[in-house]
């Protein structure tokens, strides 16, 4: 029954409904558009912005922004490439657990600066995208990662099919971004800790006074979304190949936009990383169709692509409301009125 | 033998309007050893065609003996626009002797430059200009745009076997060089040798790597019938190469345009990107530090008719821009077009 | 047998240069429900933050079991069993009920299992003996609701020492009832509660000792049976006092300022139809979920009305926003003053000029601040505000001098019509009285003033009329001579309604 259904599923459920009258719009604009071509697309194309906000949702969670996320992107994915260009012997496993760690390196650093030196977010991941992509400048000595330098196994990773249904092939790096999204989902919605980065987010006032220690919850949504960077920085070097010191760059505000598309409030404490999930795909799937559709120029795509992204959320914003709406004046029903003398 | 034919063709140009800077077309030998600082300011730092430049140029100033500085400053990749304007701000406030410029800033760089001119430095722009010409002495142009067009021309026409549909791959909708550039394609496939081919699309991919990749795939899928997608852009091409790579389409379409071949190699190798053009950073920056020099050590005038010798590159003209009509440029040549047989020799 | 479970020693605290504690000395013990009075800026909160480790004392000491502790945080004094609930309820309004009650218990492991965990809610919400479904979400939650869950939380918890400071600001009678029964019910298993509240016969009800502080100041502790109520308003306001309970004469005049006619806002409340007078104080009265705070809303403009006729000075009025309202001549003095009364940051003077900031603006545009502090120190004259000087931020107050900044705001717009949302929830005797006073003189002035107050000697006291409101739906309009705190609970509780 739907009363049972938590607001956050029927967010999702409003979102699933706009996907799927965006897809069936462009299927009557474009031709020869719904097919196993299309899936293949999003979900290769997706997967390492999934990643990123992903991480995005969980420091918008606390109240929080980081907008140094793209260029954490960018860094690991220079540095990832540098590493293995010189040593091309590390196994996978551990050029993977390096970029990780890489990333969750710089979590680190806005982690300290927001949860414990008390300084805005935005004032300090402002600051360290600047930082931290100057510090690639300067690291890369203008000199790119290409792709004939990396091994083959990295450069086919995010290809290689794992299974196919149909026409849908389920490539490496989309099924490795939905698994790690699923299982941060579990984490957030089932292990206990992690409840509190909704806490922090929800009522910052309130946590402290429940003895939830605010500043490590911030400082933690920080280095995982730091971590979830890095991993992002391996696929991107991966799908890739070739990095140059703009790796990465506008992705933080691609990352803020897909998680907000996707339910996350920008004020905190609520949203889930499916919701960003389902943003993500949202807006890559409206890019790239209006990129095949007649009727826009290249000029007014950008134009068309933010009203969309606007109507697309007023969408789901009147849906939810709908939602909520019915499911109250069916709980009305149910429930014999409560007297209260 | 073209720099005859450019002197000649300027010569004819400006002979109304100043035959007295002509004097009887002998062109102005620099003297070394002048005490001038000079800034190169690329797009942003971190590119490798940039730092090429800079290569250049610093030959170049070491050849001059310039007793000077020459600084290679730029903004960050992030901030280029207002970094730029604020680098110009600075040399003009710090008394530079010359700005080399790739400018990313559009025309809002303008009022900076006018500024920094007013101050007595002189604002010389390569590889990308101003697009009004205001607050620019003159333009170091890489290759003729015109030119640009015929060269992408033939090499679609060559990946085709002369018929098909093509498709450009460029980077920002209001980039000047890539629109002039295409503009100039569009221009020459109007001849007879190019009526089999169609441009069927032009798309933009922001010079960056991921969304390049996306548009040339969705290029595939609205044009089925592609067989050369055309990207002016090196981050353009190298992306478009590995999106064809990966969807292992490379046999069906051939990728081309501007790249670089360090980056380029493995693709030409392996037929996803047959033929590609460059031109040579190296030389660019050395034309341009010549260029400024000249201008800030006054030896020059920077009018247009006006004739100089840029050590082993031999002689250059100032002309009015037919991009650009009222401003000047200095044609630096012509480009290489890299294939299978040299681009792993230039790579190197 | 009460054993001494927490004891303050000559505990000092000094914020800077102000004083709010001196040589506090107070012990409660286990199984007692011992009462803190005092008026606001007494330093009730702060012997609460410091009990709960939120402050550190300047001098003194916390003995917890006979040994000295200290208080290093929320964290430590949790360990310890002491737990505070707060007059504002301390909710997370993205979670549900039941996570908000466990957030901070870790005794079922890592992993959390929902349905386990809302079996265990619904059991300690039946103990406060009310519904509520734990799966539902804090938001939605009304204000007695998510005190519920407060209390929940507490209990979840090995509470030795329960603070509650005032709790039962925001229930409806039976509710409140309900959580003095919850109280005395822990005491009687041992715990030492504190309970902080305005309404003095609750005291009298629970108490078994009470503690009387003035300015910082320890006055007395007595057993309650050694107290009377005018002693007790004697020691906290330093002065005798009698005007409480006193209906001042009627100031009404015949003109009618505001008629409503059959408002409606679907889903809300309906049709609700009333005359006010000039200088007539109309009272709303209802219970918790009484909907009267929504058709204030709708008159301000906040939440246009679905359908109906409001006409203000004789003119039909649809107001779609507050602006358009305030312009008319109409003040809300809200009853959530965190949310949407005052910029808590901001400056006292800053406060009282921004719905008149035009008032405060040079011909070019210009902020006039010497204007605006002067316009701020008069009403921190006239309204008896207590604060060290006028760029004092608003949030540094304490509850009541921060209604009256509130109602200062409003008083220098010189409305026609004024409502009032709840103006002495949660505020000492003495500024009541000041605000009592206030609304009479808006009144006596010509104004209108619509109060909505769920303070049964208040309304009383002050209304004119007393329209009654339950779930919405108009119930009757008593005149002051017919009403009685029994005839308006008959109403409200909706075993009595007349038609129209």
């Amino acid at each position: 029954m739907l009363s049972r259904i938590p607001p956050q599923t029927l967010r999702i459920l409003a979102l699933l409904f706009v996907l799927v009258a965006v897809l069936l719009f462009f299927s009557t604009q474009v031709p020869n558009y719904l097919n196993g071509r299309l899936f293949n697309r999003i979900s290769s194309s997706v997967a390492i912005m999934a990643l990123i906000a992903c991480g995005q949702t969980l420091v918008i969670l606390t109240r929080n922004i980081d907008l140094s996320i793209g260029s954490v992107v960018g860094f690991v994915a220079f540095a990832t490439g540098s590493l293995i260009t010189h040593s091309p012997d590390i196994p996978p496993l551990v050029l993977a657990a390096y970029s990780i760690l890489l990333g969750a390196c710089f979590g680190v650093v806005n982690g300290f600066f927001v949860a414990y030196a008390r300084v805005p977010s935005i004032i300090v991941t402002l600051g360290t995208m600047a930082l931290f992509r100057s510090a690639l400048v300067e690291y890369s000595d203008a000199k790119s990662i290409t792709t004939n330098n990396l091994p083959t196994w990295l450069v086919e990773f995010p290809n290689t099919q794992l299974f196919t249904i149909g026409t849908f092939q389920f490539r490496a790096a989309f099924v490795v971004a939905i698994l790690v999204v699923i299982a941060v989902h579990i984490t957030l919605s089932r292990v206990r800790p992690a409840r509190k980065l909704y806490a922090v987010g929800s009522n910052p006032e309130a946590a402290e006074m429940s003895g939830i220690n605010s500043k490590l919850v911030i400082f933690f949504a920080f280095v995982l979304a730091g971590a979830l960077a890095g991993l992002a920085g391996f696929m991107f070097l991966a799908r890739f190949g070739t990095i140059t010191v703009v790796a990465g760059l506008g992705f933080e505000l691609k990352s803020v936009a897909a998680a907000v598309v996707g339910g996350v409030n920008i004020f905190g404490g609520s949203g889930s990383v499916i919701g960003a999930l389902i943003g993500t795909v949202l807006i890559d799937l409206i890019d790239m169709s209006l990129v095949r559709w007649q009727l826009v120029s290249e000029f007014w795509r950008e134009a068309v692509l933010g009203s969309l992204i606007l109507l697309s959320v007023a969408a789901d914003a009147v849906l939810m409301r709908r939602l909520v709406k019915w499911r109250v004046s069916r709980e009305k029903k149910d429930a014999k009125p409560e007297v209260q003398a | 033998m073209k720099n005859i034919f450019k002197l000649t063709a300027a010569a004819a140009l400006s002979l109304g309007t100043a035959g007295a800077t002509l004097a009887g077309g002998h062109s102005v030998s620099l003297t070394p050893g002048e005490d001038i600082n000079m800034v190169l300011l690329p797009k942003f730092l971190g590119i490798l065609v940039f730092d090429q430049a800079n290569e250049g140029a610093q030959e170049a100033h070491a050849e001059l003996g310039n007793t000077g500085e020459l600084l290679f400053v730029g903004p960050t990749p992030e901030n280029s626009t207002a970094g730029q304007i604020e680098i110009m701000t600075t040399s003009a406030t710090q008394g530079q002797g010359a700005v080399m410029l790739s400018n990313n800033a559009g025309d809002q760089i303008v009022p900076s430059a006018v500024a920094a001119q007013a101050a007595g430095t002189r604002v010389v722009t390569w590889d990308s200009p101003i697009p009004s010409g205001e607050g620019e002495d003159v333009f170091v142009a890489q290759v003729d745009f015109g030119s640009i067009g015929t060269v992408m021309a033939d090499m679609a026409h060559s990946i085709l076997g002369g018929s098909g549909q093509m498709a450009v791959l460029s980077a920002t909708p209001d980039a000047a060089n890539q629109n002039a550039w295409i503009a100039a394609m569009e221009d020459a496939l109007k001849g007879e040798k190019y009526s089999n081919i169609e441009l069927v699309d032009i798309v933009y991919g922001d010079d960056q790597a991921e969304v390049s990749y996306n548009r040339a795939l969705a290029l595939v899928d609205k044009h089925p019938n592609l067989g050369v997608i055309m990207s002016p852009t090196t981050v353009g091409i190298q992306a478009a190469a590995k999106a064809m790579q990966d969807e292992g389409m490379c046999g069906q379409v051939g990728v081309s345009g501007l790249g670089l071949p360090s980056e380029m190699v493995s693709y030409t190798m392996n037929g996803c990107a047959p033929e590609f053009a460059l031109w040579d950073f190296r030389d660019l920056g050395y034309l341009t530090y010549y260029t400024a020099y000249g201008l800030a050590s006054g030896q020059m005038k920077g009018e247009i008719g006006e004739t100089f010798n840029a050590g082993r590159m031999g002689d250059f003209t100032i002309e009015e821009d037919p991009g650009r009509p009222g401003s000047s440029r200095i044609l630096m040549g012509d480009f290489t077009v890299y294939n299978s047989e040299n681009v792993e020799a230039a790579s190197k | 047998m009460p054993q001494p479970i927490l004891r303050l020693n000559s505990i000092s605290k000094y914020f800077g240069m102000t004083k709010a504690l001196s040589d506090m000395s107070i012990t409660f013990n286990s199984g007692e429900v011992h009462a803190i009075v005092g008026e606001n800026g007494a330093g009730k909160s702060t012997i609460i933050k410091i009990m709960t480790g939120i402050h550190q004392p300047t001098s003194g000491t916390i003995e917890l079991d006979g040994k000295a502790s200290i208080m290093t945080g929320p964290q430590a004094a949790r360990e310890a069993g002491i737990v505070a609930i707060y007059q504002e309820p301390m909710v997370f309004p993205d979670l549900d009920v039941a996570e908000n009650i466990f957030i901070s218990d870790n005794s079922d492991g890592l992993l959390m299992r929902p349905s386990e965990q809302r079996k265990r809610a619904s059991a300690l919400i039946k103990r406060i003996g009310i519904k509520l479904d734990p799966s539902r979400i804090a938001s939605g939650l009304t204000l007695a609701e998510q005190q519920a869950v407060e209390i929940a939380r507490a209990l979840s918890q090995d509470v030795r020492v329960l603070i509650m400071d005032e709790p039962t600001a925001s229930l409806s009678a039976h509710e409140a009832g309900q959580l003095r029964k919850i109280a005395q019910n822990l005491a009687g298993q041992g715990v030492a509660v504190v309970y902080i509240s305005h309404r003095l016969e609750e005291i009298f009800e629970i108490s078994d000792r009470v503690t009387v502080i003035r300015d910082g100041s320890h006055i007395s502790t007595k057993p309650i049976a050694e107290v009377t109520s005018d002693g007790m308003i004697t020691e906290m306001v330093g002065r005798g006092f009698s005007k409480y309970f006193e209906k001042a004469t009627s100031t009404t005049r015949d003109e009618v300022i505001l008629e409503v006619r059959n408002l409606t806002l679907e889903g809300v409340f309906e049709n609700i139809s009333f005359d006010l007078h000039r200088g007539e104080v109309l009272c709303m009265a209802g219970l918790v979920g009484a909907r009267r705070t929504d058709v204030a809303l709708a008159l301000f403009g906040i939440m246009p009305p679905t359908s109906g006729v409001v006409k203000f000075k004789g003119q039909t009025a649809k107001f779609t926003t507050p602006r358009a309202a305030i312009e008319a001549g109409i003040a809300y003095v809200s009853e959530d003053r965190r949310k949407l009364g005052l910029a808590m940051p901001m400056a006292i003077k800053s406060n009282v000029s921004i719905v008149t900031l035009d008032d405060f603006l040079s011909p070019l545009g210009l902020l006039k601040s010497e204007k605006e502090r002067k316009a701020a120190r008069h009403f921190i004259d006239s309204l008896n505000i207590r604060t060290p000087d006028v760029e004092t931020p608003v949030g540094m107050l304490s509850g009541g001098n921060q209604q009256k900044v509130m109602l200062a705001k409003w008083l220098n717009l010189n409305p026609d019509l004024f409502i009032f949302d709840e103006p002495t929830r949660g505020i000492d005797i003495g500024a009541k009285a000041e605000v009592h006073d206030l609304i009479r003189s808006v009144a006596a002035k010509g104004g209108a003033a619509l109060l909505i107050s769920s303070d049964l000697p208040e309304v009383l006291a002050m209304g004119d009329r007393i329209l009654v409101m339950r779930e919405g739906h108009q119930m009757s309009i008593l005149k002051h001579s017919e009403a009685t705190q029994e005839s308006i609970m008959l109403h409200a509780t909706g075993q009595r309604q007349e038609t129209i």
